[in-house]
């Protein structure tokens, strides 16, 4: 069977699930479950077809503005589409719950017709092989996303948050529709499709690298992450993050494997992989909000499926060799992890803010009582997103090593940077694991730190049910990477047919059994430890306070505390913002330290931009002060300098 | 069968000669002192007490408080099995086996730094705090030493990684893994065993609150840590490879002893650290290995 049957049938329940979502909940549960298992489907029948000789490919009958319409999936598109299908279907569930009609009876219908709507242009822009159509997709789902992120929009910051999305998202389209304009007017055509021989084509690649950098939030171009995935529902923030942000890194795959590239291109990538990952993580490691830090860690993520990206294209460049594939492999593996995990850690943190009511680590704490499954399964989010054995996240990071210490030990010309970009993923490893335990410890850990915290109780089945389903898939490609690994190898052939020989699993089949022995024996250990614990005799005491009479929940660590050292290190670029309010006087009123960690590249460099380009504007804006007698000069002004350009031009 | 026995030989060697070297150190530093000391199988003392204690737990802790310890151990006895014992070379080896070896020891670090933040108490909040903050450089360090040996021999195998000498940069690579050592091991001068004050502590003040089985699995997979460090330094300076076996063993324990002795004699004549100098120290040990690194690509250029 080809992949049109279900392709079809999951647009056909989108699309009714779209226009359904307002008034029926149920019907549009149902119909985007149907939808979204139907794309999976047809991915994994991509996936399942051994030969790979030809994607499935339609044309229409029928033109769209102008251009018939050209769907194709291949085995990129398909690995995106999978995450995709996921994601949109464990969202759904969770809304149903979290987003539901008795607590927001005005935003909770429109939320389900948008997300079927994301659901279906982000499908859409992965099927569509020409490029008009790649920007009329691009565009709704940028608005669809854009909806989404200001369902709340009653407060003010989601309203700033949604402004800032769509602001970005439009600087990012404006270079894509300057980079397929070009594509088509050098090509001749709007038809996209596997173009190497045009060398001319190759510069386009910093426009494609500019807008899908936007969308995918390449560090500097993030700004807009941290608001809108902190500040839109999180069910929203997942698929945003998970899945809406790979759009970018889809963009980037797609068009450096079909295009060719410039000779920088790799150097660029691995750079700005780089440099993100470490600042990223820097900067998450500082907040003090739960969903914001979560939302820079996504820029630190991208930055190492970039990293990955950037030797594929270095291994590309100097001979084809086996080390960018392995680099790409990783990439590509950490696109569905990434998706997976930070699903994952939203829908847990959205259960948090459904409980608690805030977001601010420095109010929660204690959750774990509480909130037991939403514990246990951010701690296994968390374990996953710090790359820890034997999870998933681990394999693809592993993966991207592999690349790079190939890379540095074939002594190449990329050696050097593939050293460095080793350095620096180390690094962002070790900062991402304090992270995390920052952001497990002081919000589930411990004694909770306000009321709100205190009477926490845990989610429901509903949002339950899609937090196991993404934790049983990460350990499950944990334990047995070699069931997900045809996939990857198959995308890793269409990006480069040199590379389409699958000829190692060797490197995946051994670490697969290694990883569920040492899961197996990860469990045994705690278990005989627990039961030998309770043998010998257990009793519960308070905490050693070293003597202090009257211990309270204020006196634990703080979010801020923990990273004060690490955010220290890092405090050139971080600027935080800090307001003390001394004590003061014999008998102080009150006393009080706040901290904020602003979003630095935006407040420090585009919006000076801004500023200065709204001043000029000013400034322009006086020429229009509506006195005729200056309008006539200007249009006689403008005829003589016409006239004299004229005049000068006339001689050949 | 042979292959069962010889797992079984490995756990012995690792898990029964690893709290030799904390009564080692501890020996010298009493040596040094003019005093006795402690016996040297103190520990084996310690840890076969505390495995028949009664566990005190902490009302505000979770079930991971006790499951922590116990996954951070085998997480630090899983590194240990991955770590070729010279001669006796190494139960599993396969490509890329040295980066799960540093991210295992990243998985007992991360659960130890979490079951010290069950307890909510500023102690062992200050204890994480600094282990995982200083850990960010100790990895760099780390991972620049692994990929000196790596661009030395052309392998990532850590089986062939550590068998041919270490070259000219072994002394450069020495000090910076030495550092790299006392960093992990939480010795002078970036932490002090001794002091039970929390506020100059890291690995002590996370510990804080264990108690019994869970706290001597914590003492003795820091002791296996300790001998982790002691033989990957010890391998990755001394050319064992060019050996017969016997000589090879017997520099190999000759190797792990002298950096035992070595870390008392540290112990003894340095002080710990102020807290904002040891990033400085740290990224000293990155720059050392650096440095072997360059010596490295210099020493073996095609």
């Amino acid at each position: 069977m080809t992949a049109g049957p279900p392709l079809l049938l999951a647009a056909l329940g989108l699309v009714g699930a779209t226009v359904l979502g307002r008034s029926q909940p149920k019907t549009w549960l149902a119909l985007t479950l149907l939808g979204t298992t139907s794309a999976l489907t047809a991915a994994l029948l991509v996936f399942a077809d051994g030969s790979g000789a030809t994607p499935w490919d339609w044309r229409s009958a029928f033109l769209v503005g102008g251009e018939a319409l050209h769907l194709r999936l291949d085995g990129l598109s398909a690995l995106f589409l999978a995450l995709l299908c996921v994601i949109g279907g464990t969202g759904a569930v969770y809304a149903r719950e979290y987003w539901a009609d008795k607590q927001f009876p005005g935003s909770a219908p429109r939320g389900r017709m948008w997300w079927s709507a994301l659901v279906l242009s982000m499908g859409f822009v992965l099927l569509s092989s020409n490029g008009l159509h790649f920007l009329i997709g691009w565009e709704l789902f940028t608005l669809s996303a854009y909806f989404l992120v200001t369902l709340d929009r009653q407060r003010h910051p989601v309203r700033a948050a949604g402004w800032l999305y769509l602001t970005a998202s439009h600087v990012g389209t404006m270079c894509l529709f300057a980079f397929f304009a070009l594509l088509a007017a050098r090509t001749g055509s709007w038809e996209l499709g596997p173009l190497r021989e045009q060398a001319d084509l190759a510069p386009l690649f910093w426009l494609a690298l500019l807008g899908f950098g936007v969308k995918g939030g390449v560090f500097p171009l993030h700004v807009w992450l941290p608001s809108a995935h902190a500040n839109a529902p999180s069910h929203v923030s997942a698929l945003m993050s998970g899945v809406a942000i790979k759009m970018g890194i889809y963009g980037l795959v797609r068009f450096s494997g079909w295009l060719p590239v410039p000779a920088a291109a790799g150097w660029v990538v691995i750079g700005l992989g780089a440099v993100g990952a470490v600042l990223g993580i820097a900067f998450a490691f500082a907040q003090n909000d739960l969903k914001r830090l979560l939302a820079y860690c996504s820029v630190e993520n991208i930055g190492v499926i970039l990293i990955g990206l950037g030797g594929a294209l270095l291994g590309v460049r100097y001979g084809d060799a086996p080390w960018g594939r392995l680099a790409l492999a990783g990439a590509l593996l950490h696109v569905w992890n990434h998706g997976l995990f930070k699903a994952l850690l939203f829908l847990g943190a959205g259960s948090v803010l459904h409980a608690t009511g805030t977001r601010e680590m420095s109010r929660l704490g204690g959750l774990w009582r509480t909130m037991p499954w939403t514990a246990g399964l951010f701690a296994l989010g968390a374990a996953a997103i710090s790359g820890l054995p034997p999870l998933n996240g681990f394999v693809s990071e592993w993966l991207v090593y592999l690349g790079l210490f190939d890379a540095v030990t074939h002594r190449g010309p990329a050696a050097a940077a593939a050293l460095l970009a080793a350095i620096m993923l180390g690094v962002t490893g070790a900062l991402a694991l304090a992270t995390f335990v920052k952001a497990g410890a002081v919000v589930f850990l411990g004694a909770a730190r306000t009321k709100a915290a205190a009477h926490a109780h845990e989610c429901g089945p509903l949002m339950r049910a899609p937090m196991i389903a993404l934790a049983v898939i990460c350990v499950t490609l944990g334990l047995a990477p070699v069931l997900f690994w045809p996939a990857i190898a198959r995308a890793v052939g269409v990006w480069h047919p040199t590379w389409s020989a699958a000829d190692t699993t060797a490197p995946l089949a051994t670490l697969g059994p290694v990883q569920l022995a040492l899961a197996l024996v990860f469990i045994l250990g705690a278990v005989f430890l627990w039961r030998r614990s309770h043998a010998n005799g257990l009793r519960r005491a308070l905490t050693w306070d070293c003597g202090y009479a009257a211990p309270t929940a204020h006196m634990q660590y703080t979010g801020g505390s923990f990273a004060e050292v690490g955010a220290g290190w890092f405090s050139w670029i971080l600027r935080p913002e800090r307001i003390l309010r001394r004590v003061r006087g014999p008998f102080p009123t009150g006393a009080g330290r706040f901290e904020r960690v602003p979003e630095t590249v935006l407040e420090r460099v585009f919006t000076p931009v801004g500023v200065a380009v709204m001043r000029l504007s000013t400034a322009t804006r006086r020429l229009q002060h509506g006195r005729l007698q200056f309008y006539i000069a200007y249009v006689v002004a403008g005829v003589a300098t016409l006239g004299l350009i004229v005049y000068l031009g006339e001689t050949p | 069968m042979i292959a069962v026995l010889e797992i079984l030989v490995r756990l012995a060697v690792w898990l029964l000669l690893a709290p030799l070297l904390p009564g080692l150190i501890n020996r010298v530093k009493a040596w040094v002192a003019g005093r006795r000391g402690p016996p040297v199988l103190q520990l084996y003392y310690d840890l076969a007490r505390l495995w028949q204690k009664s566990v005190v737990l902490s009302t505000l802790a979770s079930p991971a408080f006790i499951a922590g310890p116990a996954v951070a151990w085998v997480a630090v006895l899983g590194a240990a099995l991955l770590l070729p014992l010279g001669p006796a070379g190494v139960a599993l080896s396969f490509r890329g086996d040295v980066i799960l070896l540093v991210y295992l020891l990243a998985v007992a670090r991360f659960c130890t730094a979490w079951a010290a933040m069950e307890t909510g108490s500023a102690f062992e909040g200050m204890g994480s705090v600094r282990e995982v903050s200083y850990a960010v450089l100790a990895e760099a360090a780390l991972i620049t030493a692994v990929l000196a040996l790596s661009v030395h021999t052309g392998s990532i195998t850590l089986a062939t990684m550590l068998a041919p000498a270490a070259g000219a940069g072994a002394v450069l690579l020495g000090a910076g893994l030495f550092l790299v050592l006392l960093a992990e091991n939480c010795r002078v001068p970036f932490d002090d065993p001794n002091t039970h004050l929390e506020l100059t502590m890291i690995h002590e003040a996370m510990i804080l609150d264990h108690s019994g089985p869970p706290l001597a699995a914590l003492l003795h997979g820091a002791a296996m840590k300790l001998l982790f460090f002691a033989a990957l330094l010890t391998q990755a300076v001394l050319p064992l490879g060019n050996l017969a076996p016997l000589p090879a063993a017997a520099a190999l324990a000759a190797g792990i002893l002298a950096v035992t002795v070595g870390i008392g004699l540290v112990e003894s004549l340095l002080a710990r650290l102020a807290f904002r100098r040891v990033p400085l120290l740290l990224t000293t040990a990155f720059l050392l290995c650096l440095f072997a690194l360059l010596m490295a690509w210099k020493g073996s250029a095609p």
